[in-house]
């Protein structure tokens, strides 16, 4: 039983499913409560135990189902022993993995009149008719050929070759050869031949299914870790929408990383050192009580965005991931421009994401860059409610198209704020080539830093929260 | 805990049947999670959509059991003093100005500041000791001394950081005083733990806990649940008003009509002696099973076509 709950696990994980070590215990110590005469709670216990939220508790119950269906497989045709329930008879065979033989030697005498005409093992096994032989012996070989350890579709053909190998397909064929030089076993071969398609159809089966039960999420993983650091100007549209739902994952483990320290505050306490000194005037009496609380710093943010040409698929990641954050980083205003620069915090609040940055990157984008415009609009809009507490984040290529700076602008910002960062999607050395002027700006800048992956975005962002 | 009702949470199919008898019809999950919860001794976290019994699942296990339901409502701003324990302090000033003169007695013939402080130490914490602890839910669960129901409500609403003070007692059953030291549970209590999802709980949380997740019944247990709570209904009444719920529920609304709501409206209905469902009761009654006046515009409307396409499931 340990076996089957065991790869049953294995199976949740490959598809994503986070099942801790505890967890796996519990599944254990409720199946051995419930027992397994009964499917349907055996399926709630372990959905209880295994499955925490409800995306996951919908994947556990489709592959619950596959999962325990495909090892019924292996029980369906058992006619020796009439066994009380699938999940129990699957149990009883997982002990004894390579059971073929017994099994073939248990089944009732079939009427298969050519038994004797035949000599490999192969053969015999087919002409049994036994389903349930064949169904051993085919995930007995499947274990030995590696079915649950697939990870790239490509592999399937090669473990089906593998598993009819092992069956002992060589020896068939030999023997298949030779019948058929043979005039009174033409009908034999002929039966075999097709007994032999109908295995190949059933190996066929079970290695897709292995498939997908232990392997199809790995290519996933895979491709994930690897959208995590490509450059985000070079991501297809097609990974886009992946992407995006990337960046939530992404952003939600930094919030619950943080939101926990940020809130640290509001303690219902009596604060017994300042209540004594508060009161030290009245001779003792406590007229004044007061409470312990600390005030919560959350950082106020502030982000301006060029959103212009190459630069602004990166700021689309952004301001993605600034609002994924929402639930530490209450106060994020945006500003973004090419030309003219504009507020868009209220179309974040207002419309949902996909739709917001839409429609922002409708009204702003392509025009030509003037960081130096934008600057004096930003002083209009924003520059008086910077203060010691804001941090700005400005996202950009400083390329300027040889227009005016205006970095006096840029240092005051930097003088009021507590911390400005610039983020620039170009690598360090095609800075201040051509018309890009970031050594104009980043005197001012508390750090500079080249981003262009998400991996970059998350650490500069974690480090952000981390220090405010 | 509850050691005397080992009989009662015998198996999962035992407690079904005497829910039932309670008037809580329960599906197979719900069941087995009451079941696995008195065995393992994990807290169970019910999820669902407001109005399908969470609630009321651990009243009925309370009441099941026969051990005293602690009851503890989440909500943002929560903290430790309102749920853990707190210190009385007005009784600490009171009882600090009533003792005064005493200390004068105390002190009487000690020489020196030094021995008037020894002195002082004999008392010891006194005013830090169990008496001047006032308890709130959490405290008050784990100090019962037969095991009780510990219903944490909404734990949703709470903050975040109040989950993960909880995880110290959902693992354990022992909470940190500071002051007192470690109290530990004098017999477990049974936990449930209530969420409408209103955002994501922490993994860590979750992993303590069973997992159960409540969905809108399926018609034939919901017209189980109508028949245990409002005996009186025709049996052919209770399948239209299961089947218009169960239409309705199809639809994009704000807020779907839950079990408690069909509970409501089986009641009205019957009230007002209505035999066959149409229209004109629809209609009027409406408003017991929508909240809210958008979703009444949108579905009034449509009531015609909703009644055909429940006619047309049942036959």
């Amino acid at each position: 039983m340990q076996q089957i709950i065991g790869n049953f696990i294995q199976a949740l994980r490959h598809h994503g499913l986070p099942v801790s070590p505890a967890e796996t215990l519990d599944a254990l110590r409720a199946v051995q409560l419930i027992g397994l005469q009964n499917p349907q709670r055996l399926k709630a216990a372990l959905g209880m135990t295994l499955a925490k939220n409800l995306s996951h508790q919908q994947q556990f119950e489709d592959l619950f189902e596959q999962f325990f269906q495909l090892n019924q497989g292996l029980l369906d045709q058992t006619s020796t022993q009439a066994l009380p329930s699938a999940p129990e008879a699957v149990t009883s065979d997982a002990d004894q993995p390579d059971s073929p033989t017994r099994n073939s030697a248990l089944s009732q005498p079939q009427d298969t009149p050519d038994q004797e005409a035949v000599k490999s093992p192969l053969a015999k096994l087919l002409l049994d008719d036994n389903q349930t032989a064949l169904q051993m012996a085919i995930a007995s070989g499947g274990e030995s050929s590696g079915a649950s350890e697939m990870r790239l579709f490509t592999q399937k053909a090669q473990v089906s070759y593998r598993i009819l190998q092992q069956l002992g397909d060589r020896q068939l064929t030999q023997e298949l050869s030779e019948l058929a030089t043979d005039e009174h076993q033409l009908n034999l071969v002929e039966d075999l031949k097709q007994r032999r398609q109908r295995l190949l159809e059933q190996i066929q089966d079970y290695v897709e299914q292995q498939y997908l039960l232990y392997s199809q999420k790995a290519g996933q993983q895979l491709r994930e870790s690897n959208l995590q650091k490509i450059k985000l100007t070079n991501i297809d549209h097609s990974y886009l929408h992946q992407m995006t739902k990337l960046v939530q994952k992404t952003a939600k483990q930094l919030a619950s990383m943080h939101s926990r320290r940020r809130r640290l505050s509001k303690r219902g306490l009596l604060d017994v050192k300042k209540t004594i000194a508060a009161n030290a005037a009245y001779d003792g009496f406590m007229f004044h009580t007061k409470w312990k609380s600390t005030r919560v710093e959350r950082p106020k943010v502030m982000v301006l965005c060029d959103v212009s040409g190459s630069v602004s698929r990166v700021a689309r990641f952004l301001l993605l991931f600034l609002y994924s954050l929402q639930d530490v980083l209450p106060r994020v205003r945006s500003f973004v421009f090419a030309s003219n620069l504009g507020e868009v915090t209220e179309e974040f609040t207002q419309l949902d994401l996909n739709n917001a940055i839409a429609q922002i990157m409708d009204q702003w984008a392509n025009r030509p860059t003037d960081y130096g415009r934008a600057l004096v609009d930003f002083k209009q809009l924003a520059l008086k409610d910077i203060d010691n507490k804001t941090t700005v984040i400005m996202l950009g290529d400083a390329r300027n198209n040889n227009s005016e700076s205006q970095a006096g602008i840029w240092r005051e910002v930097y003088q009021r704020s507590q911390r400005v960062l610039w983020l620039n999607p170009e690598g360090r050395y095609s800075w201040n080539s051509g018309d890009s002027i970031m050594n104009e700006y980043a005197p001012f800048c508390s750090r500079v830093e080249p981003c262009n992956s998400l991996r970059d975005l998350s650490r500069i962002l974690g480090s952000l929260l981390k220090h405010s | 805990m509850l050691i005397k009702h080992q009989d009662k949470i015998g198996s999962a199919e035992t407690i079904r049947k005497n829910f039932e008898s309670l008037g809580y019809i329960c599906s197979e999950s719900i069941a087995t999670a009451v079941f696995l919860a008195c065995q393992l001794q994990k807290p169970i976290l019910v999820e669902g959509p407001p109005g399908v019994g969470k609630t009321e699942l651990a009243k009925k296990t309370a009441q099941y059991l026969s051990s005293p339901l602690i009851r503890m409502q989440c909500y943002e701003g929560l903290d430790e003093a309102k749920a853990l324990y707190e210190w009385k302090y007005g009784k600490q000033l009171l009882y600090t100005q009533l003792l005064k003169d005493q200390l004068g007695d105390v002190m009487r013939g000690a020489k020196g500041l030094d021995e008037s402080v020894e002195r002082l130490h004999q008392f010891g914490d006194i005013f830090y000791s169990e008496e001047f602890l006032e308890t709130r839910p959490l405290l008050q669960a784990l100090r019962e001394e037969d095991g009780a129901i510990l219903l944490i409500d909404e734990i949703d609403k709470a903050d975040q950081e109040f989950e993960a003070f909880l995880l110290e007692l959902l693992s354990d059953y022992q909470v940190s005083i500071p002051e007192i030291g470690t109290i530990k549970a004098r017999s477990r209590p049974i936990v449930i733990l209530t969420s409408n999802n209103t955002r994501e709980l922490g993994d860590a949380l979750k992993r303590r806990c069973l997992h159960l997740y409540i969905p809108f019944p399926d018609p034939k247990l919901e017209q189980d649940i109508i028949a245990s709570q409002v005996p009186e209904m025709e049996q052919a009444l209770r399948k239209q008003v299961v089947g218009f719920v169960n239409q309705l529920r199809q639809m994009a609304l704000k807020k779907l009509p839950a079990v408690s709501e069909s509970i409501d409206w089986a009641r009205a209905l019957l009230l007002l002696n209505v035999e066959n469902l149409d229209r004109q009761w629809i209609e009027n009654t409406l408003n017991l099973l929508l909240k809210f006046q958008e979703d009444i515009e949108v579905v009034e409307p449509e009531i015609n076509q909703l009644l055909q396409k429940m006619r047309q499931s049942k036959s």
